[in-house]
């Protein structure tokens, strides 16, 4: 900390800007902001120097001027649900708490849009819109806890970003608090705003470029018929290889979702969701749009499953039918509790023609590290979350999941996959970085950083590699640039 | 540094000099791959040379007048696909395909882009990009942004860099396609791209209802988009004096017919269905209305304001414009978006000048608007992109980070970045 900010005026200051009951600085209540919903072990803990949860984009930005002057990181956060350890303060310094500003300030149903505060839960947004026939379609699996404000950073997707697309897909303007404590628009309303794509590039920056204080988000219509299908297999590959023949009939369903033999002993029997207990893996895919499509579309895919091998076909229409098919899924994670006491869920990417042949990988990983890995993910993006079961207190335990989790990237990337799809790079995944980015690629990464937090002020050691940002190294970058450029003065 | 070979290489593959809002450039090279196009960069970085990439030239008057060019930096040469997956939906194709060439290899396989951006088929995927271009598919499909799922760019830098990937979900950094997508070639020169491609529809059909009145074809508008029909696009449009409402329709043939068959009898009007090839057809000529033709004098903005208020802006257009003695020939409007592209004549005494009150009558009445075409003449001076964005050092500071020679395209973006 700089000297010209002691700890004492420090807590002063804050407290003037938010207030004394918004600051906390205790060792005890800090205890919580050491970590995310990541794993420990996957993800390192540290404890920031304080936390404040301002209600006002002004109160963000008074607080990042004070960090300035003091020298100190910024980190946001949001639910705390970030499973990339995006939300643990690497180097301490301040975390702004954005729970405190969760209003909807606006739905405006002809324009199709929501203008909401970062705090605001996911699902309490969609619950909001629903009476008035819209709902805000990421829908991450953690959609009662997250943030709005997490979904942006994270660029969060969810079973039905299959048709509807991830949060970027989304956001039409975002209300940003940049590093130098100045409060932007990027985006808007309208159509044709000049210049660069800044909401765009603010989305999926996982804190690191600015702290949202409001977005414009985008409301979808509800569609006019809904129908869920379960389909039942011997085993995971002919399950993904209905999968693979699905999209690539061109059929884009709302959601196509599989659960391996694993996730259904875990999640059967705590919610009868009526998936069978012998089944290798199920298949569950929604469908909407108009009454007639959606008819012939759900008959042309239980055509292809029973061909595929499925054992049945079940469809749900009704709200109440379709709610518990999908409690099953939504549900999974926490059931998973009835199969060991810890689990690492890990997200990666493959092309969906490689489903097949990665989850077979999958599974001769679990095999040669001795580790029940069960599969409950988003097979119609090709979203894998291979979530290993282990229990923390058996020595060396955690180190073998780490292995194989480093075993299931290595596969992914060779195969042409990526490193994350809806989680994020944190600090869970920065080492990975080079395996799929060159020197260059990162540079252009770090080009934007630095045009908008020259200082590494936001969120620092996340998505880069250790020590990648830190002043040596850019400077050697510049260096390298500069002879390129053939100037010298850089 | 730039070898002299890959220098050497491109002068080969030189074609003659071009020009950009009649400004000329003395060389133009075509380099044949994502490195030699990097070294050209380099190069023209080093010796402090202007650089304007060119693609199909389709939208090569977009944008403000150049500050100079030296080097006409054509992407011909990085045409082919890089990689074509039908099974995965994904598509990787180099900077320099025609839209229209992909659209024919992706229609072999039943699939596509979902786009209808004016340019059409002779535009480049490099250029379509650079300028981020939509047509009215826009309702229902998105645009580029919601299909880019990897780039690739070469830097002034000397360096290419690459972003995303062949997934269709991908978090893995920042999202850099994004930012380079509508950039105009400002923070790099997009060599290739990736994208996510959807299934052809089976069938589509286009419902165009006419009417006396803007008010009317509006509201009828209004309410079908308030409907539940699922629409691909509806468009209000100022044709030939008569008010048009057009829907178009896709999907399964038998949805098709139907939802036809519904809109017709909702919109009222003299009424005209289209099926298949010519409502495709009746699409692509709706388009091109939007393009400048090549020696006119036409001028083309585009207005953006929120989407509710679509008619409000329109008809504020074109009384605005009546007062100044600009005439409206034709006039393009979404009302799901909220735009309306309108082709003005300013008649003989066209002047920067009158070019600039145009702009400011339009500040006056939209949130955005982009004079997307006039006579070169006229702009000099003018920021055709209009207003100045929220977070304008930012971009500067990007432009800094990405092009501190402000070797792409000096002065032709936003602001004159
Ligand atoms: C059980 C469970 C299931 C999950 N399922 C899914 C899923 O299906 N799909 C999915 O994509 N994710 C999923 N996640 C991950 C996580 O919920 C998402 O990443 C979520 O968007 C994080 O939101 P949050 O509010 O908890 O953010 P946090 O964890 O608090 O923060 C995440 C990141 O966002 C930044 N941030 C937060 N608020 C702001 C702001 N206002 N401005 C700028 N930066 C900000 C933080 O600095 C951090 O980098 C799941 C997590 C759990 C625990």
């Amino acid at each position: 900390m700089d000297t010209r900010v002691d700890r004492y005026s420090l807590v002063t200051s804050l407290e003037n800007i938010v207030g004394k009951d918004a600051v906390f600085t205790r060792a005890a209540d800090l205890l919580v902001y050491e970590y995310d919903g990541s794993v420990d072990g996957a993800v390192e803990t540290a404890m920031p120097a304080a936390v404040a949860l301002p209600t006002t984009a002004q109160q963000v930005a008074d607080i990042v001027l004070l960090a300035r002057r003091a020298n100190l990181p910024v980190v946001a956060r949001g639910a705390g649900t970030g499973l990339s350890g995006g939300a643990v303060p690497q180097q301490g310094g301040i975390i702004i708490g954005l729970t405190r500003m969760n209003r909807i300030l606006e739905i405006d149903r002809d324009d199709r849009t929501a203008l909401v505060e970062p705090g605001v839960i996911n699902l309490e947004l969609s619950e909001a819109t629903i009476p008035h026939r819209f709902f805000f379609a990421p829908d991450p699996s953690s959609q009662k806890a997250c943030t709005i404000g997490g979904n942006v950073a994270e660029n969060s997707g969810g079973p039905h970003c299959l048709k509807y697309g991830v949060t970027s897909n989304h956001i039409l303007g975002l209300e940003v608090v940049l590093p130098d404590g100045r409060i932007v628009w990027t985006g808007g309303r309208a159509a044709g705003i000049s210049g660069y794509d800044l909401t765009g590039a603010m989305v999926g920056s996982e804190g690191m470029l600015g702290i949202v204080t409001k977005a414009l988000v985008r409301l979808t219509p509800m569609p006019e018929a809904t129908l869920v299908l379960l389909a039942p297999f011997a085993d995971i590959d002919s399950a993904s290889h209905a999968t693979t023949r699905i999209i690539s009939a061109g059929i884009v369903p709302a959601a196509l979702e599989m659960m391996d033999n694993l996730t259904i002993q875990a999640v059967e029997p705590a919610y009868h969701a009526g998936y069978p207990m012998d089944a290798g893996a199920v298949l569950l895919i929604e469908i909407d749009g108009i009454a007639d499509d959606v008819r012939g579309t759900g008959e042309e895919i239980a055509t292809i499953c029973a061909e595929a091998g499925a054992t049945e076909v079940r469809s749900a229409t009704s709200q109440a039918e379709r709610d518990l098919l999908w409690k099953g899924r939504k549900m999974a994670l926490g059931a998973m509790g009835r199969l060991a006491p810890n689990y690492y869920l890990h997200d990666t990417v493959v092309p969906r023609s490689k489903l097949p042949a990665t989850l077979r990988r999958v599974d001769e990983i679990s095999r040669d590290f001795d580790l029940p890995i069960a599969n409950v993910f988003h097979a119609g993006d090709g979203n894998l979350h291979p979530l290993m079961l282990f229990d923390r207190r058996i020595a060396g335990s955690t180190e073998r999941v780490l292995e194989a989790s480093k075993e299931i990237i290595t596969y992914c990337v060779e195969v042409g996959g990526a490193l994350s799809g809806e989680h994020g790079i944190g600090t869970e995944k920065s080492g990975y970085m080079t395996m799929v980015y060159t020197a260059d690629d990162l540079a252009a990464m770090a080009g934007l950083k630095n045009s908008f937090d020259p200082a590494g002020m936001f969120n620092p050691d996340k998505i880069f590699p250790k020590g990648y940002m830190c002043g040596e190294v850019r400077a050697l970058r510049m260096q390298a640039m500069a002879q390129k450029l053939g100037i010298h003065a850089l | 540094m730039p070898s002299n070979e890959s220098r050497v290489e491109s002068r080969k593959s030189r074609e003659r000099t071009g020009s950009i809002d009649g400004i000329v450039a003395d060389e133009v090279v075509a380099p044949e791959d994502p490195q030699a196009v990097a070294a050209v960069l380099a190069d023209a970085a080093a010796c402090g040379h202007a650089v304007a990439p060119v693609g199909g030239g389709t939208a090569l008057g977009l944008g403000n007048p150049p500050e100079r060019i030296d080097l006409i930096l054509s992407t011909l040469n990085l045409g082919g696909i890089i990689d074509y997956e039908p099974s995965d939906l994904v598509l990787s194709i180099g900077a320099g395909a025609r839209f229209g060439d992909v659209q024919a290899v992706l229609g072999e396989h039943g699939q596509r882009l979902p786009l209808d951006p004016p340019g059409g088929a002779d535009a480049t995927i490099g250029g379509l990009i650079a300028t981020a271009r939509w047509g009215p598919l826009r309702y229902s499909n998105g645009t580029l942004r919601d299909l880019l799922i990897g780039i690739a760019v070469a830097h002034p830098s000397g360096t290419v860099s690459h972003a995303g990937g062949m997934v269709v979900k991908n978090v893995t950094g920042y999202d850099m396609p994004r930012l380079y997508l509508g950039s105009l070639g400002t923070l790099g020169v997009v060599v290739s791209a990736n994208f996510k491609v959807l299934p052809r529809p089976r069938a589509e059909a286009t419902i165009v209802a006419s009417f006396h009145g803007a008010e009317e074809a509006f509201s009828q508008g209004n309410r079908l988009r308030g409907g539940r029909e699922p629409l691909a696009a509806l468009e209000v449009a100022l044709v030939d004096d008569r008010w048009l409402l057009a829907a178009r329709i896709e999907g399964r043939e038998r949805t098709v017919d139907d939802v036809a068959g519904r809109v017709a009898a909702f919109c009222g009007g003299d009424i005209v269905r289209q099926n298949g090839w010519s409502s495709a057809e009746w699409w692509a000529e709706y388009v091109s209305r939007q393009q400048p033709t090549a020696g006119d004098h036409s001028v083309i903005v585009r207005c953006g304001g929120r989407p509710k208020e679509t008619a409000i802006l329109a008809a504020g257009i074109v009384a605005a414009m009546d007062t100044i003695d600009v005439a409206v020939p034709s006039l393009a409007a979404s009302p799901g978006l909220g735009t309306v592209v309108a082709r003005l004549e300013l008649g003989a005494v066209g002047s920067r000048e009158r070019l600039a009150g145009v702009q400011d009558v339009l500040l006056g009445l939209a949130d955005t608007a982009t004079i997307l075409a006039a006579p070169p003449s006229w702009k000099q001076g003018l920021d055709v992109w209009g207003r100045l964005p929220e977070g304008f050092d930012v971009m500067q500071s990007l432009r800094q980070q990405f092009d501190p020679a402000r070797t792409v395209n000096p002065g032709r973006f936003a602001g004159f970045l």
